[in-house]
């Protein structure tokens, strides 16, 4: 096995429904995204992006195939693990299209709230969070409210506590659908440099063109395929 | 480790005590209902209590004197005084009355006693002003809820009353306001007629013969005597149905309250069921509206456990917030009912004990939802 997988994904298969009112939306797709890497994934809307991303994150189930997270075998035909939730909660990291905080959590509970449910002692968690909120320049909004935060300061929020678990994998569903194009760039350009210092493999879904070249590499679903 | 319950009752704080108020003041009408009912069986043995005699000699097959008219002979009591075993018999009377008083008359029950006899139908601990009768006509004890106070003048048919004594407390089995009367003002009050009915009587041939009836004639009992082997001998000899007090006590609080107190049971049962049913849906409505959340924190990867300990630390919380609402919320208002509400501690720990039952199946509610939640909803899938 490569040591520097962080996904591996074989001939992955999604169907919904039965029979007549069969939808078929992957079949047989296989990739693989390596630590450190930022991947964008394109497609057209209804194409099956987000279906993916949630297969890879374990949170939909898929019809067939294989699915590796590091150098764990989680799926094949079924899950392997009753655990799957606690592999979310350890192992990935998840950046939606809204910033989807906790809205009665200040900022720093919202960062410190995997970590805690991990078992990672208040008081090191706090200091784990208040390192990322420096990182990302909004530590002086750590006990603010996510409804007194701007959305671009909510979405550095919400990147911050996908990265509070250590994760070995993040899963962005459109981060950056709701900025400007400057911003825009900025988040991708913070992510590949997550990516790169902290290791971490990044699939980013993505509708807009014009953030490919700040990624490593492009997957595109055609044709219910996987493409590179 | 962060609890959310805390955190979001914390957020929601405005929402969630005026939530918790809404179902407190519910609960409060609960604890009113059952303070009304605890009120008509104290009520119902005030006067019981007060002339604390041990046999009621009634019309024959009746339930007399409260339950069902009674009349019989007031030199009745002569005879009982006779009676072996028996220490005083006096004659009693009770009828309804509207006291004149602007802006509107008020109702009371008239008791009519002898003010010179051996049993004082007043409970002496219940005078707050004045004194009892101590002469045989147009003297009057009033309680203090009819609004006379002493040395106010009454009028009742044709002549004037003057308030000599004023009680607290004392009410009929009926919640209405005890005043007392001298037997023979009682009986002129109960069985005299107007000038024009006497003339149109005596032109019918009627003769004037009520005036010596009286409602009940009660006894005590000498020391060392059974009451029931006296009871049974006055019914053997005498033609006259007697109670004792046990009995008078059951016809009144079995026969006579039993359906108000059913109905007003009834009308508690369905508000604590209707109260549960407010806190079930508020809950599932709180959690509703935090759906997205639950499902991002599922999502995310919080356990279950986290979120529906969430979800039954504020149900438990709102159970108990509105029983402290429901609690002071009855003590403020129960004394401005026109009945006696009597809350006692006993039934507002049974309650709290049902709120909590009730918040726990509340929860279930919304633990139901929490468990079905799909995380991928967050994201629409």
């Amino acid at each position: 096995m490569n040591q520097k997988q962080a996904i591996k994904v074989e001939n992955i298969v999604k169907h919904f429904g039965k029979d007549e009112s069969l939808v078929r939306v992957i079949e047989d797709a296989s990739f693989q995204v390596d630590k450190g890497e930022l991947v964008a994934l394109v497609a057209p809307s209804g194409a099956g992006k987000t279906t993916l991303l949630m297969m890879i994150g374990c949170v939909e189930e898929p019809t067939n195939g294989t699915v590796w997270l590091g150098d764990k075998k989680v799926y094949d035909n079924k899950w392997l693990t009753s655990e799957i939730r606690k592999i979310r909660r350890e192992k990935i990291g998840f950046i939606f299209q809204a910033h989807y905080l906790i809205p009665f959590l200040n900022v720093i509970e919202n960062v410190t709230l995997i970590p805690q449910t991990n078992g990672v002692p208040e008081k090191k968690a706090n200091k784990k969070a208040m390192e990322l909120l420096e990182y990302f320049g909004i530590a002086e909004k750590a006990y603010a409210m996510p409804s007194q935060l701007s959305g671009g300061q909510n979405q550095r929020v919400a990147i911050a506590r996908a990265l509070a678990n250590d994760p070995q994998i993040i899963l962005a569903d459109e981060p950056t659908a709701s900025l400007d194009i400057e911003r825009s760039v900025s988040v991708v350009r913070l992510l590949k440099k997550i990516a790169q210092e902290q290791n971490v493999a990044i699939i980013m879904v993505t509708h807009d063109g014009r953030l490919l070249p700040y990624c490593n590499r492009v997957l595109k679903i055609e044709h219910r395929q996987v493409v590179m | 480790m962060i609890n959310l319950a805390q955190k979001d009752v914390k957020y929601t704080l405005g929402k969630f005590l005026v939530t918790a108020m809404g179902v407190g003041m519910l609960l409060g009408i609960v604890l009113i209902m059952i303070g009304v009912y605890r009120g008509m069986m104290v009520d119902a043995e005030v006067l019981l209590d007060d002339i604390k005699a041990d046999l009621w000699v009634v019309q024959e097959d009746t339930l007399g004197p409260f339950a069902e008219a009674s009349r019989i002979h007031e030199d009745f009591r002569d005879t009982l005084r006779v009676i072996d075993g028996i220490q005083a018999a006096e004659a009693l009377t009770f009828q309804n009355i509207q006291l004149p008083k602007k802006p509107k008359p008020v109702r009371a029950v008239v008791v009519g006693y002898d003010p010179f006899g051996s049993i004082l139908p007043i409970n002496q601990k219940r005078m707050v002003a004045g004194h009892w009768l101590n002469k045989d006509h147009y003297q009057i004890v009033v309680t203090d809820k009819t609004g006379f106070t002493l040395g106010d003048r009454i009028h009742l048919v044709r002549n004037d009353y003057t308030v000599v004594g004023v009680t607290h407390g004392t009410v009929s089995s009926g919640g209405d306001p005890l005043v007392y009367v001298s037997l023979k003002d009682a009986q002129d009050l109960q069985f005299s007629y107007t000038n024009n009915r006497i003339r149109s009587d005596r032109a019918r041939g009627f003769r004037d013969t009520d005036a010596f009836m009286v409602n009940t004639i009660v006894g005590k009992i000498k020391p060392g005597y059974d009451v029931n082997a006296v009871a049974k001998e006055i019914r053997r000899f005498k033609h006259k149905s007697v109670y004792t007090a046990e009995e008078q006590k059951t016809i009144l609080t079995k026969n006579l309250v039993e359906r108000a107190s059913k109905q007003i049971g009834m009308f508690t049962a369905i508000l604590i069921a209707v109260s549960t049913i407010i806190i079930a849906l508020i809950i599932y409505t709180m959690t509703l509206e935090k759906m997205k959340e639950i499902s991002i924190m599922k999502l995310i990867g919080i356990p279950n456990s986290m979120i529906i300990k969430m979800i039954a630390q504020e149900t438990l919380l709102l159970g108990f917030l509105a029983f402290v609402f429901g609690n002071i919320f009855s003590h403020l208002i129960y004394s401005k009912f026109p009945k006696r509400v009597v809350l006692l501690l006993p039934d507002a720990w049974i309650l709290f004990i049902i709120v909590i039952i009730a918040s726990i199946l509340a929860s279930l509610v919304g633990i139901r939802k929490v468990i079905k939640a799909d995380p991928a909803a967050a994201i629409g899938g």
